[in-house]
This record gives structure tokens, C-alpha cells and sequence, in this order.
């Protein structure tokens, strides 16, 4: 057995695809991939935060302190152009040839309106199609700024001690008071992202090398010497079982090290307090617990992949077979992060879900020991399972030699 | 001596064979399974070479792998030194060196690494690992590429690491599929050439072969399978006498015909 698993990881190790996956993958692309998404966004964001937009109101003399805040705000530009416009319909069509990048209509009787004891609505036109648009919330700022005065001023003018507004307006306040401390709180949040990472890395760490060690074992013609040395199958199928495994871990590993230390350069170079918070709240001992529940899912992920590549003709065909196992990995590890679903007794016997649950509530530091035990237990019986399959799948002459 | 007694071997046919079935043709076809080694006994001695013959489908492959233990017979009986080797597959590994044309190696790993593998998975210590890998790279001449990756080799190369793959165990019987098929005059030559060597070391030898040529320069017994049944067993001479020539292909083509019109 231990030879069969020294001669794979010996071919695994000169494989140059196999190293792309498992090492090189993890330690550059991904966090390269990472960062320039983060990059990308932050500009962008950057970008629309710093714009400076064209506007047009119409009847702005109606609400004079409002159209001022506009004019004089760092964000919006007057348009100077030659274009006259005087409906809604000429805004539409000025946002819509790019003449302008907002259009505001106020009511020719606004005043009237307000004065007359009525809600006046104005009308704000823009693109709101691309994805990041600041526009609407900040003239929404400033006519709440500028309502607010009138909301003042009328009260006022009813008798209304200036005192005693902020009861009038609001007679009943709602505080939240949060149990959950700030590691819970963060945890909440990364928690529920960290198994979209690390699950399909673990799988994908045994995916490639599997379809090399029983698909590629067949189509270059090695599969039936192997066969005939007197090593039993389940010898075989354990060497390789190992070998998947490895590949496995050391493929999530690597990642999460790499993962750990491209966040500590970034940390030391710029002030991220949020990501800093967040990796302080874990602890040696959760990482180590998240380990231990990834080793039977790697298992599970190991047998199920050599079972689909030995029955496989070809290394394509086996690349057939393999992507719906990949697409599939995110089914239950989506049903983890759907609202109101939490590690129970009964979700704890869900393969994948539980182990995402579980990783979610380690990193809130909520985790019920019991249910990591008894995921554990559960995950290790399947992988069990699966594995006594594969021996068997690898005993079949209608799988070995089809 | 190796002595095969009355194989059966039949595959069940998939789903997609009996839709796109037009006809019967095959006598060895039935609703479910196709038939492959109907009945096939053969036997062969120490220091005999036999060559197994029969047409293209007429069951050689399978016969070789039964014997090989890669498939279990559905019945029958194969003797290697009083051993059945069908009860004890363990033992048949242990006892038999294959090689077909269609054999590969790891590419990855050098050639010396390809055949000290085999010989660690067949149990052997390192000190005889050694011994016995000097012995075959000085017989095929292979000190030049032993350490040059198996996929970096030439069909030569790799044919010549195949066969030291193949018996660097010291099998008790060596059993080759079509082991010449798609070499060169200069590779075909050091495989016969091997062939005879064995012979010579005593070692029983089994090997299906188109090439009748071959045939007359290596074999002391012949075997014709035909539809999956043993149509010949006997000595080349018996052979040549049983199909009234003294030309192997006609003597080969008769037996055939013989058979077909019985």
C-alpha cells in the first residue's frame, strides 16, 4: 500500500498540471484573483464616490435653499450647455443622450403645496442601471436636509417649542441592544463565506489527481500491470485513497497559509481594522478544529473521485463525469448560510451542510462541541462508506475494463 | 507447465449493444451476454514456447487475461505448478509475467524507478531488486536510457522496459499478448530475441501472435481458438499435419476452414 502511495505522489509531485492545481493555485492565483477584485471594486467605488455629475433642476426657484446645496455641493455640477430644458420628458431624454447625468423636477407649485398643508413630490432622473450610483443618495440627503427645515419651520409656526419636536416627530424610539459580541457579529459574516473557499478547494485537491491516478491509469495501458501484481485491491485502492487525501489537504493547506499570509502583507501595509479585528478573534485551537472536520470530507471527496475516475474509459471522460461532483459541492454548502439554519442534531447528520454550520460557528466562537463530535463521526462513517465502495467498485471486471 | 482446462468467460452486453443489435451474427451472442471463451484448454511445458492463434475477436485477449488473473473464468481450471490459479490469484501474479502490445509505463517516472516499482509491489528486497535490475538492463542492453523518463522514450525503449518490467520477478511463466504488434523490424527482433532466451532459461512461454513467421522460428506447440473454442493443441508439426500443409498460413487457414464447416 505504502508503495503504491510513494509511486503516486513521486508522478503527482512531477506532474506539472498537478502542481498548477494543488500548489500553485492556491499559493498565487487565488489570491492574486482576490486582490485585484478588491482592487477593481475599491477604484471603482473611488471613482463614483469622487465623480462630479451634471445636473439640471427644473422650478429650482421654488425650493431656493435646496437647488443652493446642490450648486455648491462637491458632487454636482451645473450644466452650462446650450440645451433647454423645461419637462420631465426633456430630463429623460438629457440623462438618456448623456447631456446630463441628473435632472431634478420640482413642482411649479411647491411652495403652494407645502404652504397649503399638502406633500409636495419631486422627481429625480438618472440611470440608476449602473452598479454603483451615488446620485440618488445624496440629493436624497440634501432634500431631507432642507425638508427637515421646512418640518422645523412649520411647527414653529404653529406654537410648537423647538424643545419638544424631536418628541412630537418621533414619540416612540427603538434601541437595539446586541448580545452578540463583536466576534459573533463578525463571525456571522465570514463564517458564511469561509466554506465557499475552503470546501471546493478540498474537493478540487482531490479531483485533478484522481482523474490521473484511475482514468490516466487506464488510457496509458498501466492499470492492468498494476493489476496483476500480487498486491490485493484494497491495498491499491488505499495507496491511492492516500494519495488523494494528501493532495487534498495539502492543496487546502497551502491556501489557507497563503490565504493567512497575503493577509498579514496586506495588514502591514495598509490600515484594514475590519479584517484585523476579524483574524484576531480566532484562536490556533479553531483552526485546528476546522482541520479536523475538513479530514472526513476530504475523505468523502477523496473516495467519491476515485470511484468516478476508475470507471471512466478516458481522462476526458472522467473530466465529464467530475463537473457536476464540482458543481454540485455548492448545493449543500448554499442550504448552510440559508436563513434560520443553524447546527442541530438533525443538520448535523447532513453531509457538507454540517461541516459548513460547523465552520460558521466555530468562527462566531458558538460552536457546540458535542455536534463537532458528532459531525465527525457522522462525515468519517460516510467517507467509511464511500471508501468500502470504492474497494468493491475496484473489484468489478465491468468497471475495470469497460 | 502451465495447463488451461475447459475456460469459459462470457460479458453481459450493455444497453447500448442490444439497441443497435441489427441481427444475430455472432453464434456466441445470446439475449444477454456475449459468450467470449466458450472452451479453451491448452497446455504448455517447461521450456516450450506455444503460440496462440485464432482470428481477430476469436477470444486470445481474453483467454490471456484469464490466465493472467486480470479476469476471473466463468469456468475452468489453470495449473501453474499444481496451484489453480483461479482459487489462488495471489499465487498466479506471483507465477506470471504479462506484456501486451498496448502495455504502458508510468511517464513520469524514469525507467529504472518504472521496474524497481513492479519489483517492490511483487514483494522483492532491494538487494535482489538490484541484483536482478543489472542483470535485465545488461540482457536488453538498456544501461544507456534507464534513468531518461518513460515518456521521453523511443517504441524500442519502451518496449525493451516493458518486458524488463514484465520479468523482473522471475515469474514462472511469461505470457505475452501480441507483443510484436505495431514495432519495428529492430524492436521485434530484440522481443524475439528475448523469447528465445527465456526458452532457453526453461521458462514456459505463452504468446498470441498474427505473425505466422514468428511462429515457425519460436514455437514448439500451437493452439488455434476460434469463436471462442479450442479448434487445435498440438506440437508445430501436428499442426501442420492437422491442416494438410506444410506452410504454416495454409495449415492455419485449412484448421480454420475445417473447423467452421464442421
Amino acid at each position: 500500500m505504502f508503495e503504491v502511495y510513494k509511486k503516486e505522489l513521486k508522478e503527482l509531485l512531477r506532474d506539472k498540471k498537478t502542481l498548477m492545481f494543488v500548489v500553485a493555485l492556491p499559493v498565487l492565483i487565488f489570491p492574486i484573483i482576490f486582490a485585484v477584485m478588491a482592487f477593481i471594486s475599491s477604484q471603482a467605488a473611488l471613482e463614483a464616490d469622487q465623480k462630479v455629475n451634471t445636473y439640471v433642476i427644473i422650478n429650482g426657484e421654488y425650493a431656493q435653499e435646496f437647488t443652493d446645496k446642490v450648486f455648491y455641493h462637491k458632487s454636482f455640477e451645473l450644466y452650462k450647455g446650450s440645451k433647454a430644458f423645461n419637462t420631465i420628458e426633456d430630463l429623460k431624454a438629457g440623462v438618456t443622450a448623456g447631456d446630463i447625468d441628473m435632472g431634478i423636477y420640482l413642482p411649479s407649485n411647491a411652495v403652494k403645496t407645502l404652504d397649503g398643508g399638502e406633500q409636495s413630490k419631486w422627481q429625480v432622473v438618472f440611470n440608476d442601471a449602473k452598479s454603483i450610483n451615488f446620485l440618488f443618495k445624496r440629493v436624497k440627503e440634501l432634500a431631507q436636509e432642507y425638508s427637515d427645515v421646512l418640518q422645523a419651520d412649520k411647527l414653529k409656526s404653529f406654537g410648537i417649542e423647538e424643545s419638544t419636536h424631536k418628541s412630537i416627530l418621533n414619540p416612540i424610539e427603538v434601541v437595539k441592544v446586541d448580545t452578540a459580541d463583536k466576534r459573533e457579529n463578525l463571525g456571522e459574516k465570514i463564517g458564511g463565506f469561509l466554506p465557499y473557499l475552503l470546501i471546493p478547494l478540498v474537493l478540487m485537491g482531490a479531483t485533478y489527481p484522481a482523474i490521473d491516478l484511475g482514468a490516466g491509469e487506464k488510457e496509458r495501458g498501466t492499470l492492468e500491470t498494476l493489476l496483476l501484481t500480487p498486491i490485493t485491491r484494497t491495498e491499491l485502492v488505499l495507496g491511492k485513497f492516500i494519495t488523494l487525501l494528501t493532495t487534498s489537504i495539502a492543496s487546502t493547506t497551502i491556501t489557507v497559509v497563503s490565504m493567512g499570509g497575503w493577509v498579514a502583507v496586506a495588514l502591514a501595509f495598509a490600515d484594514l481594522e475590519f479584517i484585523k479585528t476579524a483574524f484576531s478573534t480566532l484562536a490556533v485551537t479553531d483552526l485546528l478544529m476546522i482541520f479536523v472536520l475538513l479530514l472526513p470530507l476530504a475523505a468523502i471527496f477523496s473516495s467519491l473521485a476515485l470511484a468516478i475516475s476508475i470507471y471512466a474509459r478516458t481522462f476526458k471522460e472522467a473530466q465529464n463525469y467530475m463537473a457536476p461532483l464540482s458543481m454540485g459541492v455548492f448545493f449543500p454548502i448554499i442550504i448552510s448560510i440559508m436563513p434560520n439554519m443553524e447546527l442541530t442534531a438533525k443538520t448535523a447528520f447532513i453531509p457538507v451542510t454540517n461541516v459548513a454550520l460547523a465552520i460558521k460557528d466555530i468562527i462566531k466562537g458558538t460552536v457546540d462541541y458535542t455536534f463537532v463530535g458528532l459531525i465527525f463521526l457522522a462525515t468519517a462513517l460516510i467517507a467509511g462508506a464511500l471508501l468500502a465502495f470504492c474497494v468493491k467498485w475496484f473489484n468489478r471486471e465491468d468497471v475495470l475494463f469497460r | 507447465m502451465i495447463e488451461v482446462t475447459g475456460l469459459k468467460k462470457k460479458f453481459k452486453l450493455t444497453k447500448d449493444h442490444k439497441k443497435n443489435k441489427l441481427e444475430k451474427v455472432d453464434p456466441r451472442e445470446d439475449k444477454d451476454y456475449f459468450h467470449s471463451v466458450r472452451d479453451v484448454s491448452f497446455q504448455c511445458a517447461k521450456g516450450e514456447v506455444l503460440g496462440l492463434l485464432g482470428p481477430n475477436g476469436a477470444g486470445k485477449t481474453t483467454t490471456l487475461r484469464m490466465i493472467s488473473t486480470a479476469l476471473k473464468p466463468d469456468e475452468g481450471t489453470i495449473y501453474i505448478a499444481g496451484e489453480d490459479i483461479v482459487k489462488k490469484p495471489l499465487f498466479g501474479r506471483k507465477s506470471i509475467g504479462f506484456l501486451s502490445g498496448s502495455t504502458g509505463l508510468y511517464g513520469r517516472l524514469t525507467v529504472k524507478e518504472n521496474i524497481e516499482y513492479f519489483a517492490k509491489l511483487h514483494g522483492m528486497n532491494k538487494a535482489a531488486i538490484k541484483t536482478r535490475c543489472d542483470e535485465l538492463f545488461d540482457l536488453l542492453d538498456m544501461h544507456s536510457f534507464i534513468d531518461k523518463r518513460a515518456e521521453n522514450l523511443s517504441t524500442g525503449m519502451k518496449q525493451k522496459a516493458n518486458i524488463a518490467r514484465a520479468v523482473v520477478h522471475q515469474p514462472a511463466v511469461v505470457v505475452l499478448d501480441e507483443p510484436t504488434t505495431g514495432l519495428d523490424i529492430m524492436t521485434t527482433q530484440t522481443v524475439i530475441e528475448f523469447i528465445k532466451g527465456l526458452k532457453a532459461q526453461g521458462t514456459p512461454v505463452i504468446f498470441s501472435t498474427h505473425h505466422l513467421d514468428e511462429v515457425a522460428l519460436l514455437c514448439d506447440r500451437v493452439a488455434v481458438i476460434n469463436e471462442g473454442i479450442s479448434c487445435f493443441d498440438g506440437t508445430v508439426e501436428e499442426f501442420k499435419q492437422a491442416g494438410n500443409s506444410e506452410e504454416l498460413n495454409q495449415a492455419f487457414m485449412n484448421i480454420l476452414t475445417e473447423k467452421h464447416n464442421v
